[in-house]
């Protein structure tokens, strides 16, 4: 923070008269952080305290509040959290690595530029343009047993109708579907501008050489997108974790809980409850988990990746 | 030149709120379709005309759900609405907190005692607005959940539509004639009912009340009782229609879906609120009829709805207002005129005494029906942290519904979790003994 200050307030201070207000130029990179310093504390970091603090304040109904960490215990033993993480995990290996698949098969069919890719290139952007809520509200109809279109195409093919978000053993499988399909065209879009940036001569270089599109895609192609891959695998493991929109919308984390995942059921707790204590608890383990993830990730994709000089 | 500009607008200002009206809000959700909040709109802007005195502002917070959580937040936050109309099951938990103006004091002002000012409304939905002899709510619109079925359904299967099911027995087999299997795909179900969050859980404690049972203890909001006879018998009862019987879809359905179904002629009969009336009528093009929810033991439903209900921390101005605008909007007029427009009974009882619901009445014999139910309905289970124990009943439910677990043991784990939920309550308060 002080480093950045000094290279902030630098270009600023003419040195003719930096004799004359030596005393106030020691405080001008801080007053000139300060407006930003006061939204992060009153808007992020003030939060964060009173989660940690909510997280070990133990609330009996009518006694006095108390310090302990009765909430953390009460958490790891519910095992609606358990599920909850369970279901955060499948619905974050179910959505993650599909759509970065979809995603960068998509963008290598339509690196070209032509009116064709151009249009495909839009349709399949296109679902990252719908809020979730919207494209939730829009799949309540499509997946509607029987009457649906889902279920209305499938019976042509003599599918009989099935109950997408009300069967306990598909709704999570549906929901995770909802999710690759809006945000594959989101993840292509970066795969895009990655491919854009590989040096045409490497690849025109291993043609010479002999090397099948296989072995192009597998030995340059995505070594160099290393880059795009761990931005584009950070954003969408926040997004696995973040978006919970269309679980509101469209299960209410049913049935049996199948489809809860962690941030839902912080929400139940605080919300539905009135549990603030766990639901703080809850908070601060996922928040921990995904900062040590984040660092983890990047960390480990950082050693094998190829960055361009 | 600033500071006249300054000392005009608080002349403005002050010389503003000297004649101006009290400004209250009003919480309001809309649990059944959009058309009911412009209508809600409607309603307000008339009063705001006729009480010059009054300004309301009508709120549309959501479902239920949401209307009680912000409810919560906004009490929390130091500012609460002046008025609410809230789920009727939520308003003992807002005893409970000491969230709510107790009513007695304002109904006594105005020349009634508690007992006769409760005695206006149907008897069932006392036991929803009133909590140890003291007035929390003022019911405002009701509903029971009501069987409905089609004609056209029924003498395909070679039953008769003038004799609907009157017990579980007639109505298992009405089911299973009214099915429709086409080798693997049904073509036509026997029945179908809402199988979601809420719906689920006050549907089943209907079921749970018609096989004898209380479901809840309606006196003390720390006991509920899944793993009683009642409870489970009506609980295998479901397990029965969809898995032995085949007459029920497995899995969980929405309510869009189980109106969709009916609508398409899918299902031959479904259970829904009372509240879906007016909805029914004007989108099923074919004949329908409604009857009792069938009984195994006693006729029994739960009351639904909600009460207009007003939260503490109001200036005593606020509440007078607020009270002035419940007053009015559950007079027999307005109630009456609420409930032909939305299907929900009007808790009045006096509303249904005016010609034009009379006529109504006589014109629909769908909602004489759901009206005389009303002698039957019981209290909506209210409890202490009541969301989570509902909920809890409900996943056990819907893992019957879906074949993942027998009745007995959904309902063992339900009751444990429920009591886990109520025993901050139940410590403070039964199991708090003299020592």
């Amino acid at each position: 923070m002080v480093a950045l200050a000094r290279l902030v307030a630098r270009p600023l201070i003419v040195p003719a008269i930096r004799k004359r207000r030596s005393a106030l130029a020691g405080l001008t990179p801080y007053l000139l952080l300060a407006p930003s310093a006061l939204f992060l504390l009153a808007f992020t970091y003030w939060p964060v305290v009173q989660v940690v603090g909510g997280s070990l304040t133990v609330r009996g109904f009518r006694g006095a509040p108390h310090w302990g960490l009765d909430n953390y215990r009460r958490l790891f033993g519910d095992t609606h959290f358990t599920t909850a993480v369970v279901n955060t995990l499948i619905y974050a290996a179910g959505t993650i690595i599909p759509s970065l698949v979809l995603a960068l098969l998509f963008a290598l069919a339509l690196i070209e530029t032509t009116r064709l890719t151009g249009a495909l290139r839009t349709l399949v952007a296109l679902p990252m343009l719908i809020p979730l809520v919207a494209a939730a509200s829009l799949f309540a109809f499509i997946f509607l047993p029987n009457a649906g279109l889902l279920d209305h195409y499938l019976a042509k093919i003599g599918v009989a109708e099935t109950n997408w978000l009300g069967n306990p053993s598909l709704a999570l499988g549906s929901i995770i579907a909802i999710t690759v399909w809006k945000n594959c065209g989101y993840y292509m879009l970066f795969f895009l501008a990655g491919l854009a940036g590989i040096p045409g001569d490497l690849l025109d270089a291993a043609r010479i050489d002999g090397a099948g599109p296989v072995q192009r895609f597998f030995w340059i192609t995505l070594p160099l997108l290393g880059p795009t891959l761990a931005f584009v695998l950070v954003i969408a493991t926040l997004n696995a974790m973040t978006q919970i929109d269309h679980v509101i919308v469209l299960t209410q984390g049913g049935p049996s809980d199948t489809t809860s995942m962690i941030l839902f059921y912080i929400y139940q707790q605080a919300q539905q409850n009135f549990d603030i204590g766990r639901a703080s608890a809850a908070t601060v383990v996922s928040v921990g988990v995904l900062f040590a993830l984040s660092l983890v990730s990047l960390r480990s994709l950082e050693r094998g990746i190829h960055y361009e000089t | 030149m600033r500071l006249f500009l300054v000392a005009a607008l608080a002349a403005c200002l002050t010389a503003g709120s000297a004649h101006a009206a009290t400004e209250i809000d009003l919480f309001f959700p809309v649990p059944v379709q959009g058309k009911l909040a412009n209508e809600m709109q409607r309603l307000v802007e008339v009063f705001n005309k006729d009480h010059t005195a009054i300004h309301v502002t009508p709120v549309y917070s959501g479902s239920y759900d949401d209307t009680n959580l912000k409810t919560h937040a906004a009490i929390q936050a130091g500012k609460p609405p002046a008025a609410v109309i809230m789920s009727a099951n939520f308003v003992r938990e807002y005893v409970i907190n000491d969230e709510i103006v107790q009513l007695d004091r304002l109904i006594e002002k105005d020349g009634l005692t508690e007992a006769a000012f409760m005695d206006q409304f149907w008897p069932a939905l006392r036991l929803n607005a009133t909590e140890q002899g003291h007035a929390y709510g003022v019911p405002f619109h009701n509903s029971t959940p009501l069987l409905y079925y089609s004609v056209d359904a029924f003498k395909d299967a070679g039953l008769d539509p003038e004799h609907p099911p009157v017990t579980w027995q007639d109505w298992l087999t009405a089911a299973k004639k009214l099915a429709k299997h086409d080798g693997a795909t049904t073509t036509r179900w026997g029945l179908m009912m809402p199988g979601t969050y809420d719906y689920c859980g006050w549907i089943t404690s209907g079921l749970a009340m018609s096989n004898g049972g209380q479901f809840y203890n309606p006196g003390y909001g720390g006991e509920v009782y899944y793993t009683q006879p009642s409870t489970i018998g009506a609980v295998r009862f479901l397990d029965t229609l969809v898995h032995k019987a085949k007459a029920m879809p497995e899995g969980v359905t929405d309510a869009n879906a189980v109106t969709t179904a009916f609508f398409q002629g899918r299902t031959g009969m479904m259970i829904l609120s009372t509240g879906s009336l007016s909805f029914v009528r004007d989108n099923m093009k074919t004949p329908y009829r409604v009857a009792f929810l069938p009984r195994n033991l006693d006729n029994a439903v739960p009351i639904g709805g909600a009460s207009l209900i007003l939260p503490k921390g109001n200036s005593p101005e606020r509440e007078a207002a607020a009270w002035t605008l419940i007053k009015w909007l559950t007079s027999p007029e307005i109630s009456g005129g609420w409930s032909r427009f939305t299907g929900y009974f009007a808790p009045r009882i006096a509303a249904y005494e005016l010609p034009e619901m009379k006529a109504f009445i006589a014109a629909h014999p769908d909602a004489k029906v759901a009206l005389d139910q009303l002698a039957y309905a019981r209290g909506w289970f209210s409890t202490y942290n009541v969301v989570g124990v509902r909920k809890a009943l409900e996943d056990g439910v819907q893992a019957v519904l879906s074949g993942k677990a027998t009745p007995e043991a959904a309902m063992a784990k339900a009751q444990l979790e429920a009591d886990a939920l109520m025993r901050p309550y139940v410590e403070q308060t039964a199991l708090k003994l003299p020592e």
